[in-house]
């Protein structure tokens, strides 16, 4: 997880000029980490690519407002979860995560039964255990509060500074630093719940 | 350093941004808490997971189905913008233009609250009109209705004339009254203009007075012709005596010398005397020999006074004359063969009245 390299403050200008070609050059450098945000906080491809894109047409739309260039990675960050957050109200409207939630019984012939969390580390030879893990770990994210989960994925899966968090979030990095650790310690409770 | 404060150092530990002094209390209490080591290891492990999980591959043709949904948003642009360019307007035009529609607004509510009631008024009166209750009333639509009524009333052949309830009675043709129509009709046509129509009973023209008091063109009837209703108002037995086409009241002062003179004067003139009922003459005259007739009995008369109104209606060309016809084509539904004779030998019925003084 290596931090995006900066934007020039040339092509964001061109784009603002309705520059095509400096649009489509903005998508291509940020449409992994937004279309990542949005993956980690939908837990779904097909959502997180409407959304990505969604993400873009409103940066096409309203880039030309953007005062400060240099704020350009904070302010595409502050577009993209907002969209997150709106989605997922609606998601969670239409009960589009209750039907799969972790917490909920499976049902058997001889009744239900509580759903077991295939923990990798338990068998560490097995092949896709990485991938186990990234399940594992989406799952967990999906236990946790909104804005908790969004801390984690800001910082520990999209490697943000505390600055950068800071400047997308509106927030001192002291609560920053407070909200995140609570957040680790929450996942960590899910996830040995899970294991359980 | 107790637990409580060691676990919220995890992270601090983890990203390493304790100084070594806070690092070195920390292991220490960790080897001496298997609790906070516990803890310790399992968030280790969660952050390992957490930072293990790597990024995912944005899904093919991301870009050319943004391109494509830009695409579609822009088709639908121009409605949004026409709707949307309003907005874009300076004050300077848009309040203007608001205030214009507001006092349109506020016109267009005036007038509507104006009519309204009008609208209401009118359904009321409408209503009045169709109410027989209302018939005092004076309403321009209830008064041309009246109107057509009394036309109609005119037009019909009745002996009596209805009164306003009979109205619709009397609108009944009676059978007997059609077949003589019928039957006389043809004869009828050529002389029907010479013959006087009926005088309204003082009644009728007390009712028509008040109802069509300064509106209808009616016929009015002078002061002295209501004076010669009201003294013809007794009921007739005779048919014939009932309806005289012109009437004469004849005042004198000996009874038996006036009529033995009135004898006189119709048989001078060629005449008749058709029916005698105490004070009452019904004579046939020639129509040539009528005016010298009347001019007799002036002098006879101590005042002989004629009927004006139908004087009037009995001249040709006259306003009246027409309506005065009608009334005659019904009168003469009634009329005997004799007094049909009279007529086709161009001859005047006059009903003469004897008062004495």
């Amino acid at each position: 997880m290596t931090a995006s390299p900066k934007i020039q403050k040339e092509i964001i200008e061109s784009c603002k000029a309705g520059d095509g070609k400096a649009f489509a050059e903005i998508v291509l450098h940020r449409q992994k980490k937004v279309f990542n945000i949005a993956y980690r906080m939908l837990d779904n491809s097909e959502e997180a690519k409407d959304l990505a894109q969604e993400v873009f047409i409103s940066v096409f739309e309203s880039i030309k407002d953007l005062k400060e260039e240099i704020k350009f990675d904070a302010w595409l960050t502050q577009i993209t979860l907002n969209h997150c957050r709106n989605r997922w109200k609606y998601l969670k409207r239409r009960q589009y995560f209750n039907s799969d939630s972790l917490d909920d019984p499976i049902e058997t012939e001889d009744g239900s039964m509580p759903r077991a969390i295939y923990d990798p580390s338990d068998n560490p030879e097995i092949l896709f255990e990485k991938k186990m893990i990234q399940q594992l770990i989406q799952r967990g994210l999906l236990e946790l509060k909104e804005d908790q989960r969004e801390l984690l994925v800001l910082r520990d899966l999209q490697g943000f500074s505390y600055r950068e968090m800071g400047e997308t979030l509106g927030l001192p990095e002291g609560t920053i630093k407070s909200k995140l650790h609570r957040a680790r310690m929450d996942l960590k409770e899910v996830l040995e719940r899970f294991s359980h | 350093m107790d637990c409580e404060k060691v676990r919220d150092r995890f992270s601090s530990l983890w990203e390493k941004e304790l100084s070594p002094f806070e690092e070195k209390v920390f292991k220490e209490h960790l080897s001496s808490c298997p609790k906070c080591k516990r803890e310790f290891e399992q968030f280790e492990k969660t952050m390992r997971r957490l930072h293990s999980v790597g990024e995912v591959e944005v899904p093919e043709g991301f870009l050319p189905e943004l391109y494509k949904k830009i695409e579609e948003k822009k088709g639908a642009v121009p409605g949004e913008k026409s709707g949307g360019r309003w907005f874009h307007f300076p004050l300077s035009f848009k309040l203007p233009v608001q205030a214009v529609a507001m006092v349109a607004i506020v016109f267009l509510m005036l007038y509507l609250t104006k009519m309204m009631p009008m609208e209401g008024d009118r359904l009321k009166e409408t209503k009045q009109t169709s109410s027989p209750l209302s018939v005092q009333e004076k309403p321009e639509g209830a008064l041309t209705q009246r109107e057509v009524k009394e036309e109609r009333r005119a037009l019909e052949p009745t002996t009596e004339t209805p009164r306003p309830k009979d109205v619709e009675q009397a609108k009944a043709p009676v059978p007997g009254e059609e077949k003589i129509e019928q039957a006389y009709a043809p004869q009828v046509k050529g002389e029907v203009k010479k013959v006087e129509t009926p005088p309204p009973t003082s009644e009728f023209m007390a009712y028509r007075q008040k109802e069509s008091k300064g509106v209808a063109k009616e016929i009015t009837p002078s002061p002295q012709a209501g004076k010669i209703e009201r003294e013809l108002a007794v009921p007739e037995k005779s048919f014939v005596a009932s309806k005289p086409p012109q009437e004469i009241i004849l005042r004198i002062s000996d009874r038996e010398k006036g009529i033995s003179r009135l004898h006189e004067l119709v048989k001078q003139f060629g005449g008749e005397v058709v029916t005698a009922e105490g004070d009452r003459f019904l004579a046939s005259l020639p129509t040539s020999s009528l005016s010298e007739f009347k001019k007799e009995l002036e002098r006879l008369s101590s005042s002989v006074k004629t009927d004006q109104l139908l004087a009037k209606k009995h001249a040709r060309g006259s306003l009246g004359f027409e309506q005065g016809a009608k009334r005659e084509e019904g009168d003469e539904k009634s009329k005997g063969p004799a007094k049909l004779a009279a007529e086709m030998e161009n001859r005047t019925i006059v009903r003469i009245l004897l008062v004495q003084e």
